[in-house]
């Protein structure tokens, strides 16, 4: 039985492990509360910060508004609280803020060694505090130990599911879409879980739930209020995924603290989560670490020690044998992914996330092992020939957030890539 | 005896009916690949089609440059076809600039351009793989491209020609061949020349007073001052052999961008066009230098360099640029001064900036009418669009957003799949609703790609001993 020190529920809200480092930044230059807020703003934006898990597209330039403002000393305020509950900053009763030793240390690391280090030390303060990361993967091993721990939430909104917005208009609609949606659920609980389910009564729950609610009127020809709608589909997004993560997987954690600390491992590469997995919509979550007392496979790497003597061992192969697997893992990725789409093109990240899962690794060593491939590949020391294009690039798109997380390889970002086997007599 | 008596208990039936003939065609018509304008496969080679959807692309082509005269100096040069849409992939730009060249190849632009222009056209793609980074790659890309159109052969017919009308004036050229194709054929062979009374020695002579060979360095293969005991006949060969020789960088630049330039001209041609396909592959290799300096070769070999080109404006060039790529080559374009000249993105509409739009539903319609028309069975009557209804099209065109190769791609799956059903004679929303999940892939995709059977297990990698 693992015993925390903190219940995870105490984090609030989910932020980058970025944001402790921008606040050391911060206080490093002003020790005014509202010094070190005026410098956090200012690098929040510099590293693109959004408030979700998705990183920004654009540095906002205009001035903030009041909205914006009160996001951003919220979150603020949540890292501060965070921070100083790690042992890296200090508050005075004249509300000075400064750095502690720990904190100067932790910054130097960065520094020196750069993000990765900084991210696993912070890593190790969280750990200490609430055991989160452990209670996780051991959940993840549980829930599904058949297959290594991968969890699928899948999802289907509406538009998926071949209906239009504008056609969506009166309750009748929405039982539909829900009636759609429970069936596309039950096929994937069957051929992903293996389990059979009958969903007919949840299906009624969360509909009852929402006409005894007021949002969805009861007569099926009634229209709903068109502002409910992303209230109505959201609703029902929360309530599935809720179903897969408490009734499918018994987990003792809501969705809110799952997400949260699952998107904090992914940053550190003790756990993949995805929701962009070529063919599944919806999510797709798996260890890339695992807790042992010892492992015998060079491929690990220990990054915490417990008290009852087990590792938490990130799978981080770095022999170079690994680099030939990759490679395979890639081009094998690759084959599948455009005999699917049958476009000689294929999206970077959608690959990568094939690979990760193959492999069972994060996607920085994703992104290591895809650049070493490249320059092999440029030097022609490679099986294969790679060609990587930017076409679109993402701060060209409309959206805010950058879902698909671009794939940098030799100092540029990508987003397309095609493989050619190399030809024996072409190289030159 | 009993052998040759007795029939079969199951004969086959005598009206068998072919796999597409219930649709009122005889194949499917769908590709199944992108263009590929070498392949022999009508649905791939870009010869089915549809030239009605993108006259307003051609039209500002037209106008803009082939129907411009390419004496007037001071005509655009340079163009872009630049795609805006994300999913740019499959908009039928390859199929566009397949058929563009042929085009302007039919007649050589004279019929274009009233016979202002004789112009012949190349097709180029830089490497996939990132080898077209220098611009000394991509000029022995476009002698490779010149070779492919057996654009050489033509010219040394055409100069041999010129001389046989000089050096023989009572020969009638005109009854000597059937047809192009044999007296580019024979006009590259001494031996058929000799056959029909032709000395090839003798042309040599009236060939080296042409005014365009006389400039030309001494071992240019064709070059007036090569004369001589050499005066060998000169075929595509010894230009391959001697474009070997040249070094990389000037010489070979010299030798696209102002000998070959004074050959075409003295073959009778005043200018050519050379489309460029894909050409993000050579700046995605290129760091922000080589981009810059490939901006300044190419604005001095068309524009304002030391080469023939730049002075008569020859060659006139198209860049195919998906979504994303002005960005990333913008700066090296304006540091170079190209951007100045042609900008990539101009602030109000410029002719020499050719916008490929998305497709309509319109343009669909006649796309697939296009497709199936040209694979229809003989002499039945049925709607342009059969096995498909109006309803069903448009829903295609919604899945696939409008995607030209998408919605191909999708009405291939489809006919294949009504093909295999008896009961099936149309294509209408209800069999689209039903096959949508195959068409999405879902079926196909599923098992494979998110499969356990080949993904490493991490627990037991690492607690195996």
């Amino acid at each position: 039985m693992t015993i925390t020190t903190k219940p995870l529920q105490s984090v609030k809200k989910f932020y980058f492990l970025d944001y402790f480092l921008i606040l050391l930044q911060s206080i490093e230059k002003q020790s005014q509360r509202e010094g070190v807020f005026d410098v956090f703003k200012i690098l929040k934006q510099k590293h693109r910060l959004g408030e979700s898990k998705y990183k920004k597209l654009t540095e906002e330039r205009e001035p903030l508004t009041e909205r914006q403002q009160q996001r951003y000393r919220y979150t603020f305020k949540q890292v501060v609280e965070e921070s100083k509950d790690y042992g890296l900053i200090e508050e005075s009763n004249e509300g000075l803020l400064t750095l502690t030793d720990e904190g100067g240390r932790l910054l130097k690391d960065y520094e020196f060694h750069g993000e990765i280090k900084f991210n696993r030390s912070v890593f190790k303060l969280m750990e200490e505090r609430y055991n989160a990361f452990r209670i996780l993967l051991e959940f993840l091993y549980t829930a599904n130990p058949s297959r290594s721990g991968v969890l699928i939430f899948p999802h289907y909104s509406p538009l998926e599911l071949h209906f239009k917005r504008k056609n969506m208009q009166t309750t009748g609609d929405i039982v539909r879409y829900t009636e759609k949606l429970k069936e596309k659920l039950t096929d994937d609980i069957n051929h992903y879980l293996k389990r059979l389910v009958n969903l007919d009564d949840k299906n009624e729950e969360i509909l009852g739930k929402l006409i005894k609610d007021g949002v969805l009127p009861k007569k099926e020809s009634d229209s709903f209020n068109s502002e409910d709608y992303n209230k109505i589909t959201k609703r029902i997004r929360d309530f599935w995924i809720t179903y897969f993560l408490k009734d499918l997987y018994r987990s003792p954690y809501t969705m809110s603290t799952f997400e949260l600390w699952i998107y904090r491992a992914r940053q550190i590469g003790i756990i993949h989560a995805t929701e962009i997995y070529p063919t599944l919509n919806g999510k797709l979550v798996y260890p890339t670490s695992v807790i042992v007392e010892h492992t015998a496979s060079p491929d690990f790497a220990s990054i915490y020690q417990y008290n009852d003597g087990k590792h938490l061992f990130l799978h981080f192969p770095i022999q170079e044998s690994f680099q030939e697997k990759f490679v395979e893992a890639l081009y094998s990725g690759y084959v599948t992914l455009r005999r699917y789409y049958k476009n000689y093109f294929i999206n970077l990240a959608a690959l990568r996330e094939i690979v990760c899962h193959n492999l069972k690794i994060s996607s920085q060593l994703f992104e290591h092992y895809l650049n070493e491939a490249y320059r092999l590949n440029l030097i022609g020391e490679l099986g294969i020939r790679i060609s990587l294009e930017v076409d679109k690039l993402p701060e060209e798109t409309n959206a805010m957030y950058l879902k698909h997380e671009p794939v940098m390889v030799d100092g540029s970002y990508r987003n397309i890539i095609a493989i050619d086997l190399a030809k024996g007599e072409e190289n030159e | 005896m009993n052998k040759l008596l007795k029939k079969p208990k199951q004969p086959l039936p005598s009206s068998q009916q072919g796999r597409y003939e219930r649709f009122y065609l005889t194949e499917n018509p769908f590709p199944t690949e992108p263009v590929n304008k070498d392949s022999s496969d009508r649905r791939i080679n870009g010869e089915i089609y549809e030239k009605d959807i993108r006259v307003k692309e051609y039209t500002q082509i037209e106008e803009a440059f082939l129907k411009q005269p390419q004496s007037d100096l001071n005509r655009l040069r340079l163009g872009y076809i630049s795609d805006t849409s994300y999913i740019g992939r499959g908009n039928g730009k390859s199929a566009f600039l397949v058929n563009l060249m042929r085009k302007i190849n039919q007649d050589y632009c004279l019929d274009i351009s009233n016979d202002l222009n004789k112009c012949f056209a190349l097709y180029v793609t830089p490497e996939p793989g990132g080898r077209t980074k220098r611009f000394a790659s991509f000029v022995d890309l476009l002698f490779s491209s010149i070779l492919q159109s057996k654009i050489i052969n033509t010219c040394l017919a055409l100069i041999r020609l010129d001389a046989i009308i000089i050096a023989y004036p009572d020969i009638d050229v005109a009854s000597l061949f059937s047809n192009e194709e044999e007296l580019i054929h024979c006009l590259s062979s001494p031996s058929d020349l000799s056959e029909r009374g032709i000395e090839p020695s003798q042309l040599t002579d009236t060939i080296s007073e042409n005014e365009f060979l006389q400039v030309l360095p001494p071992d240019f293969p064709l070059s007036a001052k090569r004369r001589g005991f050499l005066s060998r006949f000169i075929t595509e060969e010894d230009f391959i052999n001697y474009f070997k020789r040249l070094k990389n960088g000037k010489e070979k630049i010299d030798f696209i961008f102002s000998h070959m330039v004074y050959l075409f001209m003295a073959a009778g041609f005043n200018g050519a066009y050379i489309l460029v396909d894909d050409f993000e592959r050579i700046p995605d290799f290129q760091s922000g230098r080589d981009r810059k300096d490939f901006a300044i070769e190419l604005r001095s070999c068309l524009l304002d360099g030391p080469y023939v080109n730049a002075r008569y404006g020859f060659y006139n060039m198209f860049l195919v640029l998906h979504a994303g790529v002005p960005q990333l080559i913008v700066d090296a374009w304006s540091s170079s001064g190209l951007g100045n000249r042609y900008p990539l993105m101009p602030k109000v509409d410029a002719s020499h900036l050719v916008i490929f739009d998305k497709l309509n539903r319109e343009h669909i319609s006649m796309l697939l009418k296009k497709y199936l028309s040209t694979y229809r069975l003989e002499q039945v009557e049925c709607d342009d669009l059969a096995p498909f209804t109006p309803a069903a099209v448009s829903l295609i065109a919604e899945i696939n957003e409008n995607n030209a190769a998408g919605i191909l791609m999708a009405c291939r799956n489809l006919l294949e799949y009504a093909a295999n059903d008896p009961s099936q004679t149309i294509i209408d929303e209800d069999f689209i609703r039903n096959k949508s999940k195959d068409l999405e892939g879902d079926d196909l995709g599923k098992s494979p790609i998110i499969d356990a059977s080949n993904t490493t297990d991490l627990m037991k990698k690492a607690t195996e001993k």
